[in-house]
């Protein structure tokens, strides 16, 4: 219940950031009970490298203190999308926050935007467009794989997001969006292997002020058709970009100096070794693979009708 | 959608160009070689399209005229015969035959860039020889330079930051809108909390972007620390946002507020927040008011100068006492986009910052983020400690022409950070 807004104390049920270190963080439930394999009720224990921790325990403490276990010590965090989109479930590929970054921004979110996503997937960029949108915006999101839609229901209402989001078992790309949503949405999202399908049935879902939309493709060929598309259809404004983001290690550093001088002179050569001179400097890294590849991003402006 | 008003902060779209331009009664804008005159967009609609006209018996004054039928504009022309390759073309200034004088004139007349653009290619004794490709690129190029629609734009966040970004990317400090875009996620701002932004000229770019984030209507607010006098607002109020919501951006000069904070006794802050909150409103629309016609009367501005000190002074109190009571609650994120090294700023802030939230420093340098990753580390309690750097790339996508842009920009560095209590 934990992803809507800013919260100091952990309520029962609350998701829980366990941070161990930078690679090491995992996702709990303050409850004092969880359910077994065998469908019976038992004590809700999590296994952690430093040990096990009673998640019970959690309910009451602080986000952002730390907690002691048997081997070591952690934080307990507030989730953010961040953080889910780096440990959810995948139940489908799924879209990273600095790709998500710039779709909310190309469609221009705030606080009010009616969004249409399709599909939904594992829910990775819905939680940050919820975020960017709520309390008065709203996310409809379809899918057209029953199951995925049911997981990502239950876990937005798990998370506390159930009123800023509906879910919709359908399939876009054959079917529109609905009756329901023409004329209702400030910006639209599509992650589809055939967008250009589902961009047939855009037009009718904005506002009659018109909106923004973004589609996410890994393909070139993907993204050639739906430019197309969307510029038959009327689109303006229409942009292709790739972006990447790529994280340093930081790093302080020793490098030895040879002193050289001292051979200009004469010498019978027994210091040489021991005057061992150092340099210390910081430095950054780029690990030695990186991923040179997600998607293209293309965005457009669909032009306001009177 | 709202009609286009006197007074509007509009955005001008001439192709990929954009300019952001105040309207005021019988204005004139200048756009390339072109001034124009701007009454005839007033009244009318975002995102209707103009057509450059020439003001008849004039040599450079252009007027707007509306265009109803945009059918009527043929963005590419007909070019009919292309050779396959350039084997027969020299390299040759003299292809074209017509002087600059009669473009010139051509120009007066009737401006119409497909006009001209035929004209051009009638006269060129080589454009038929060209490749497809050539003459494609050569009408790019031309009709750049002759195109006569406009289109009038709502400025939003993302036609801002390209459009500063695109004009002079100092204006905003360097931040492409990738960076734009990271600062709003990693900091994990939204409608609610307190937020704080040093921010020490980005042409108000970045605090309006966090004040859109926070939205209309909402209790979120954001303290804007700068370094000046006044601070930098030419987006913010582009933006025109609400009253109600444009409130909740409280401006103090950074050491102003720090002195405020540290050196105003406790008790002496409390009484003085506690003031009727209607006074205060009333001095802050009284002073909104103030400040636009002071950026709007620029060349008459008569008030008189005793009035205008007390006005400022009583503002800067009300704002800073605003402020303080705010950090003393604590705030849920803070963003520093500096000019300055960010470490002493952070230094002074983070005791501000709640468990469990966000700090994001961007930098055009990574020297600075790399002291203050040591420190943040090693010093304060911060954890997950990121420092990171973009890549980005703009795309030509067209049928079997589809490539990265001939030109790149490199961006900046982004560290984040996570509070922690220790
Ligand atoms: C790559 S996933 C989306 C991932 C999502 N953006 C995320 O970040 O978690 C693509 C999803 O689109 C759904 N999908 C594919 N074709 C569809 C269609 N025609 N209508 C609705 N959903 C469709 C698939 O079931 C799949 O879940």
């Amino acid at each position: 219940m934990s992803f809507d807004g800013y919260k100091t104390v952990i309520k029962e049920g609350d998701s829980v950031i366990l941070y161990l270190t930078i690679n090491q963080y995992y996702i709990l439930e303050a409850k004092n009970t969880a359910v077994s394999k065998k469908g019976a009720t038992v004590q809700n224990i999590f296994q952690t490298p430093y040990g096990p921790i009673i998640c019970g325990d959690l309910i009451g403490k602080l986000y952002g203190t730390k907690i002691q276990l048997k081997k070591g010590w952690a934080y307990v965090l507030q989730p953010t999308p961040e953080f889910w989109t780096e440990i959810l479930p995948h139940r489908t590929q799924i879209i990273y926050s600095t790709d998500i970054s710039m779709i909310l921004f190309y469609l221009e979110l705030k606080p009010t935007s009616i969004v249409v996503e399709s599909g939904t997937g594992s829910g990775s960029l819905s939680h940050a467009i919820i975020r960017r949108i709520k309390p008065s915006g709203h996310l409809y999101t379809f899918d057209f794989h029953e199951t995925r839609a049911e997981v990502a229901r239950n876990e937005f209402k798990d998370h506390g997001l159930g009123e800023y989001v509906t879910v919709q078992t359908r399939d876009v790309c054959t079917n529109g969006f609905g009756k329901e949503m023409e004329n209702k949405a400030d910006a639209i999202f599509l992650d589809l292997p055939q967008p250009w399908l589902a961009a047939n049935y855009t037009t009718q879902v904005f506002k009659k002020s018109g909106g923004r939309l973004c589609s996410f493709s890994p393909c070139v060929e993907q993204v050639q058709k739906m430019c197309a598309a969307l510029s038959n259809l009327g689109y303006q404004d229409i942009q292709t970009v790739e972006i990447l983001q790529s994280q340093f290690s930081v790093q302080k550093k020793k490098m030895s100096v040879l002193n050289l001088n001292i051979l200009k002179t004469q010498n019978d050569g027994k210091c040489e070794k021991s005057e061992k001179e150092y340099v210390n400097f910081i430095t950054s890294v780029l690990p030695n693979s990186l991923p040179g590849h997600t998607g293209y991003l293309t965005s457009a402006t669909f032009p306001p009708c009177y | 959608m709202d009609n286009i008003k006197v007074g509007d902060y509009i955005i001008v779209q001439r192709q990929n160009y954009t300019k952001l331009h105040k309207l005021r009664s019988h204005g004139t804008m200048a756009l390339g070689s072109f001034i124009i005159e701007m009454d005839n967009v007033i009244g009318e609609k975002y995102f209707d399209t103009f057509q450059i006209k020439n003001v008849p018996n004039t040599k450079k004054n252009y007027t707007l005229e509306k265009i109803e039928d945009l059918s009527s504009i043929s963005t590419s022309l007909n070019v009919e015969q292309s050779g396959s390759d350039n084997r027969n073309i020299e390299a040759d200034d003299n292809n074209q035959t017509m002087s600059s004088e009669e473009i010139n004139k051509l120009k007066d007349e009737d401006l119409s860039s497909n006009n001209i653009l035929e004209k051009l290619i009638s006269n060129s004794k080589t454009f038929n020889t060209k490749t497809e490709y050539s003459q494609e690129k050569y009408i790019k190029k031309k009709s750049k330079k002759y195109f006569e629609y406009i289109q009038i734009r709502k400025p939003s966040i993302r036609l801002l930051a390209q459009m500063f970004y695109r004009q002079d990317p100092a204006k905003i400090l360097g931040i492409r809108i990738d960076y734009l875009s990271q600062i709003l996620s990693y900091s994990n701002i939204q409608s609610e909390g307190t937020h704080i932004v040093y921010d020490s000229g980005t042409s108000g770019l970045i605090p309006a972007a966090l004040l859109e984030s926070i939205g209309a209507n909402t209790c979120g607010k954001l303290i804007h620390m700068h370094p000046g006098n006044e601070c930098q607002k030419v987006a913010f109020l582009a933006m025109e946002f609400p009253e109600e919501q444009a409130k909740r951006c409280i401006n103090v000069n950074l050491y102003s507020v720090l002195r405020h904070y540290h050196q105003t006794e406790t008790k002496g802050l409390k009484d003085a927040c506690d003031r009727d909150v209607d006074k205060q409103s009333e001095e802050n629309v009284e002073m909104k008011e103030y400040e636009e016609l002071e950026i709007m009367e620029t060349e008459n501005n008569e008030q008189p100068e005793a009035k205008r000190r007390k006005l400022d002074k009583s503002n800067w109190q009300v704002d800073n006492e605003l402020a303080c009571k705010l950090l003393r609650d604590g705030v849920h994120s803070i963003i520093i986009t500096a000019k300055e090294h960010p470490q002493s700023i952070v230094d002074a802030l983070e005791p501000f910052l709640l468990p469990s939230r966000n700090l994001v420093v961007f930098s055009t340098f990574k020297e600075p983020l790399q002291e203050l990753y040591f420190h943040l580390k090693n010093d304060l309690s911060f954890l997950a400690v990121k420092l990171t750097t973009n890549f980005m790339r703009n795309y030509q996508v067209l049928p079997d022409r589809t490539h990265p842009e001939v030109n790149m920009t490199h961006g900046g560095y982004l560290l984040t950070a996570i509070k922690v209590k220790q």
